[in-house]
């Protein structure tokens, strides 16, 4: 009875994001059969009709066996490895995965003749500096690896994907989001980490602005992604802006007040104590304020359910 | 206690001020809204610092402002002289928009690349309503209709030696270009007096540029002296037809030597009654 669907792959399903898209999917396309891959344990998600997952390794082999086998129709790329617990000695291993393994599956979708690949990139390509303007478009430089070249893959693999966007624009579908900060229940990425982590240093000498996006706004945009949103390159965040003080007291977690520019060179001494990426505290520092009236112009309706504030609220529950 | 002991020492401002922080950050909160914006100015703090500012402005700058009634209720861009070592007269000219103009504004003032980055002053201006000067953030706040403070002659203004305390140093053009663009009046002002406040030793240029600083300007003192300061504001500058964001250089440049002349005759003028040095004193 699936054999005549249309087939969704979802690379990275465990992820918290892609629970809630193929839990959306399932539901409001049911003439879709999501296929749901990863390299991590499957059994605990959620059993639908028409989802169907597969552990695999990320390899060339498995995943050409993967497009061979299934005439795919759209294709979400949600597996990047998150900086979250990144350091020095996994970044050949994060390079290979987010640069090495995007190019083997735009490839492959090129290949398969999919109609559409979404690949989900970060607002954290523009990198957090001092000379930011507020409301970065689509069009400006990726910055992020300038002071910080552990973020290379993340910027490597957005310019990888959008370079080859426009290449194949004719044969193929291709949207690039940059979503910013995603918080929620379900999500383990390093900005929800660092809200949620209890004594966390928040600074009095610097108080950036962020925007924090709920999990199901950005998974319901993901859904929109698949008939609603042309080829392009799309900023997601909503109109509300929030700074980081203002944030931490909404989710009430007691914090730690201390100059920032003090934490650098201790960040050696403090990682001990506390896991974090060396990037974010460029973060907690500076904004990195993106635009998002691309997005806008293709989803008018219903884009964000959640405001900041109901979205900070919500992290509590994890 | 303590608050009432600064109040006394005139360190913030008195009570009798309250009622007029009231009234114009009433008005304020409607237009700005309660929440932080995306530029980070956060009307609660703006309000904090201005309490402590307003008795330095009224009390110890004695600042007064002419000109008030050459502002209507619309979005400027804001060009003004910038002198003073260290300047502040951009902080003064934001108190005077906000305290003593009608409708009150909180003006967007554009600061330096290197200022964003200060720990704890960054911040504290972001929180007041400053931006970081770029044209991007410029078109976009005044797309928002508000009004932002620009210093054309940038570093050059506020490291200037004694001889040319009064003398307008030439404008960049950015921020014409801005107004042709957003078709947004542009608002002379004249500041009088800060030059005194710290007064020229030397400027370090070698060491500034090893600390990444635009300049180093060494004073004989860090505290400012009590000089009083004038504010003048002029009539809007009409902006001319014909012309636009992308006009060669050589079209634009006599509007922007008109501005720097009216700024520059209206600093001659203001320097006709210029207060003396210690009429804080005598007062």
């Amino acid at each position: 009875m699936l054999k005549n669907k249309k087939k969704i792959l979802i690379i990275g399903a465990v992820g918290g994001l892609a629970r809630i898209l193929s839990g959306l999917t399932a539901k409001e396309l049911d003439q879709y059969e999501i296929i749901g891959v990863d390299t991590r344990d499957l059994s605990h998600l959620p059993k639908k009709a028409n989802i169907r997952y597969e552990k695999i390794k990320y390899t060339r082999g498995d995943f050409e066996r993967l497009f061979r086998d299934n005439n795919f129709d759209t294709v979400f790329h949600l597996a990047r490895m998150s900086h979250a617990q990144s350091n020095k000695t996994n970044l050949a291993q994060r390079l290979d995965l987010n640069i090495m393994g995007t190019n083997r599956i735009l490839e492959l979708c090129l290949k398969f003749e999919v109609k559409k690949v979404v690949i989900l990139s970060t607002y954290h390509v523009y990198g957090a500096l001092s000379d930011n303007p507020t409301f970065i478009s689509e069009d400006s430089p990726l910055k992020a690896s300038i002071k910080h070249p552990e973020l290379r893959d993340v910027t490597e693999m957005d310019q990888l994907a959008t370079n080859w966007m426009w290449k194949n624009q004719h044969q193929i579908e291709t949207i690039v989001l940059r979503p910013c900060s995603i918080i929620g229940p379900q999500i383990k990425n390093s900005m929800s980490q660092y809200l949620t982590t209890p004594y966390a240093p928040v600074g009095i000498d610097f108080n950036p602005m962020f925007q924090f996006i709920h999990e199901f706004d950005m998974a319901n945009i993901l859904f929109k992604c698949i008939n609603d949103v042309p080829t392009g390159i799309y900023n997601i965040a909503p109109d509300e802006v929030i700074s980081i003080r203002e944030a931490k007291k909404q989710i009430g977690i007691p914090s730690i007040s201390l100059p920032i520019f003090a934490l650098s060179p201790m960040a050696i001494a403090v990682k001990k104590l506390w896991s974090f990426p060396d990037y974010l505290l460029e973060y907690l520092k500076y904004s990195c304020i993106i635009d998002n009236s691309e997005i806008k112009k293709h989803i008018k309706d219903d884009l964000f359910r959640f405001t900041t504030r109901e979205s900070l609220e919500l992290l509590k529950l994890r | 206690m303590l608050k009432d002991l600064l109040s006394k020492l005139h360190i913030i401002s008195p009570k009798e001020d309250q009622k007029k922080f009231d009234q114009a950050f009433s008005k304020l909160y409607k237009v700005y809204g309660k929440t932080e914006d995306p530029w980070g100015l956060n009307l609660h703090k703006a309000r904090k610092s201005m309490e402590y500012i307003y008795p330095l402005y009224k009390d110890y700058f004695k600042v007064r402002v002419f000109g008030k009634e050459n502002v209507q209720d619309q979005p400027y861009i804001i060009t003004s002289n910038h002198s003073g070592q260290i300047a502040i007269d951009g902080m003064l000219i934001s108190t005077a928009f906000a305290m003593d103009v009608d409708p009150p504004r909180i003006l967007r003032a554009m600061v330096e690349r290197f200022f964003t980055g200060l720990p704890f002053v960054g911040t504290w201006a972001a929180e007041g309503g400053a931006v970081l000067g770029d044209r991007q953030n410029c078109i976009k706040l005044l797309e928002k209709n508000q009004s932002v403070l620009v210093f054309p002659e940038g570093v050059r203004g506020v490291s200037k030696s004694t001889p040319d305390y009064y003398k307008v140093q030439s404008f960049t053009k950015g921020f014409f270009r801005i107004a042709l663009s957003s078709n947004c009046a542009i608002l002379p002002v004249a500041v009088i007096g800060a030059e005194e406040t710290f007064p020229y030793v030397y400027q370090a240029k070698s060491i500034a540029r090893m600390l990444g600083l635009p300049a180093l300007p060494i004073s004989a003192n860090y505290l400012p002296l009590p000089s009083p300061i004038d504010i003048y504001i002029g009539k809007p500058y009409e902006l001319p037809k014909g012309l636009n964001a992308d006009s060669p250089d050589k079209e634009i440049n006599q509007h922007i030597f008109e501005i720097e002349s009216t700024i520059q005759s209206m600093v001659n003028e203001g320097l006709k009654s210029r207060r003396e040095f210690w009429a804080n004193v005598k007062k």
